[in-house]
């Protein structure tokens, strides 16, 4: 036991003469700069999800209300609620839903049905910080207010403060036809 | 046991006596003050940007020659907006606050920061109403003698609030419904841009209320290409990109704006090709000597918020390109910590960066922001990568990368306006 002590300390030591503290973090920073490189595993992330009734098959990309792909979020930028305690038409736990939001129209690719869709943001708590979704399809300036997904829509709520976007189905756009 | 504990405090406390009493001799360092705090040489150098921090909740006063941080200045709640006039030595900084963090009474103030301390020295309270976005520009405005602030409100009604920087006051809120956003067109003008893509010309009198306000004939399509909130000002004139890279130029020199004909950013070719302007912070001009940046990037419909991988040169004179400068990465930073190899691995780290910023468009170039000197610096950073890169802004030469310490980097303002007007 004793000789493994010594041998680590002695490793140790070497390790620790060699490397300043700076470029040990610049190592680590560069393993993980290079890690972001590799494309991640792909992870199921519709693990114990049923099908739902005119929803597109949980197991595509598209399916799946945590994923950027899911057909509802054509037109989102910012944090899913269903990642961050919420779910896809539900704020996350103690944050309010603002009634006034910014909308979009996606193709639900289960009946081929456009529908508009309302982006209504999490409101009273700090950025979520999971699921950052950037997908700004039909997305307008600021001064085109009603299709602008750069605005802080955290209006008619008690806080301004951004948690995260749900996207809730408010009609049908157009027959598929 | 506690009369021992007694000696023993006895007899600390006579050491630690006799230490105060013994002087340094002549070898040791001089004692120095406690308490002393720095302030910054004014004016500043034309090379100091403000880069503004999103979730830092502050902005950091960078030297983009050497990385020096010179300071910091907390925002509040958003992405800073700051104010930079040239003649007084102050800076202004839109801020909202909530009594309990994130809940509680909200308040919204203009605050007075002194430029030389960085302290703030007074505040005026606004409505608490101000437009939050992500879009980093057009959400206030100086009137060209410095008199007047304009703060962009949405609650979705739009308004703006006019706050007087001489008497440090707030004066009057002018509603503008069906526009949005502020830019400044004279000393006692400002435009805001409306949804059916037209201007409104709000026009003020000496005490900051409103004395007129006008809508124009719409000058481009806001259905088929929208111009960008992102516009760059060229003297009296405001430069509005659309998502398909038009230039339409505005002249506000006259009592009405006149709109002059739009040119194209990209030649057809390129136009097919897929090359667009976008980012948060994608177009910039330097005064002196007429040029036009542009942040460009090869995308689909409506990627019109993706980072660029190139900034292209243009003569304004001429509305001619005159020089395409392919991006390096801006540096990398984890928590704000950079990401470096040092001389050994650099170059490595460099490399593997650049190629990460090219393969994951995400992660590219979100902001230019251009100097306003002889020897000007074309600014570039990502709103996730935490580095800020520099590149001679006349000859497009890369100069270097810094690093702000912030965790997002969301706008990068000049510090040091050389001349009135364009900020």
């Amino acid at each position: 036991m004793t000789r493994i002590d010594d041998w680590m300390a002695r490793a140790a030591r070497q390790l620790a003469r060699r490397t300043s503290r700076r470029s040990l973090l610049a190592g680590l920073g560069g393993a993980l700069l290079g890690g972001a490189a590799i494309p991640l595993l792909p992870v199921s992330r519709a693990f114990g999800r049923e099908p739902q009734p005119g929803e597109p098959d949980p197991e595509t990309p598209e399916g799946q209300a945590n994923a950027c792909e899911y057909w509802r979020y054509c037109s989102i930028d910012g944090f899913l609620s269903s990642c961050c305690g919420g779910t896809h038409n539900s704020c996350p736990p103690g944050t309010s839903m603002a009634p006034v939001t910014w909308i979009g129209t996606c193709r639900n690719p289960a009946d081929g049905k456009e529908y508009v869709i309302s982006y209504n943001d999490c409101c009273g708590k700090g950025p979520c910080g999971k699921c950052f979704c950037r997908r700004n399809e039909g997305d307008k300036p600021v001064y085109y207010t009603p299709k602008s997904n750069d605005i802080d829509w955290c209006m008619g709520t008690d806080s301004v403060v951004y948690n995260s976007t749900v996207a809730v189905v408010v009609g049908v756009a157009v027959e598929k036809g | 046991m506690p009369r021992t504990n007694r000696r023993t405090r006895r007899t600390l406390s006579i050491w630690a006596f006799a230490l105060l009493l013994a002087g340094p001799s002549d070898a040791d360092l001089p004692l120095e003050p406690v308490g002393r705090v720095a302030t910054i040489k004014t004016p500043y150098s034309p090379h100091w940007v403000f880069v503004g921090d999103a979730l830092g909740h502050r902005t950091a006063l960078i030297d983009v020659e050497d990385g020096r941080m010179l300071g910091t200045l907390d925002s509040g709640f958003g992405i800073p907006q700051t104010l930079h006039p040239t003649r007084r030595s102050e800076i202004y900084v839109i801020e909202t606050h909530y009594s309990r963090g994130s809940r509680g009474e909200r308040s919204d103030v203009l605050t007075i920061y002194d430029k030389a301390s960085l302290a703030p020295i007074a505040e005026v309270a606004i409505p608490p109403k101000r437009a939050l976005s992500a879009t980093p520009v057009a959400h206030v405005a100086l009137s060209d003698d410095d008199r007047f602030a304009a703060i962009f409100n949405l609650t979705p009604a739009s308004s703006l609030s006019i706050v007087d920087l001489e008497q440090r006051r707030f004066v009057s809120e002018i509603q503008m419904p069906g526009c949005s956003l502020v830019y400044p067109i004279g000393e006692r003008r400002f435009a805001a841009l409306c949804m059916n893509g037209s201007l409104l010309v709000i026009r003020l009198d000496d005490s900051g209320r409103e004395v007129g306000k006008q809508r124009s004939q719409p000058f481009f399509d806001p259905e088929t290409d929208p111009v960008t909130e992102k516009a760059a000002r060229f003297g009296d004139r405001w430069l509005f990109p659309s998502f398909d890279g038009w230039i339409h130029p505005v002249d506000f020199s006259g009592p009405e704006p006149v709109f002059e004909e739009r040119w194209s950013l990209t030649s057809e070719r390129e136009r097919a090709d897929g090359w667009k302007i976008g980012g948060y912070q994608h177009l910039a001009v330097h005064e002196k000597s007429a040029t036009l940046y542009a942040l460009m990037h090869q995308g689909g419909i409506d990627s019109h918020k993706q980072p660029g991988s190139e900034v292209w040169f243009y003569d304004l004179t001429e509305r001619e390109r005159t020089r395409r400068v392919e991006l390096v990465n801006p540096g990398f930073t984890y928590l704000g910590v950079p990401i470096e190899g040092g001389p050994t691995w650099g170059w490595l780290v460099d490399w593997i960066g650049d190629r990460v910023m090219h393969a994951i468009p995400d992660i590219g170039v979100d902001s230019i922001a251009v100097t306003l000197d002889d020897a000007p610096r074309l600014v570039t950073s990502g709103m996730f990568s935490g580095g800020i890169a520099s590149f001679d802004a006349l000859t497009g030469e890369f100069i270097g990368r810094v690093f702000s310490g912030n965790l997002t980097n969301a706008v990068i303002q000049t510090a040091s306006p050389a001349t009135p007007g364009p900020r």
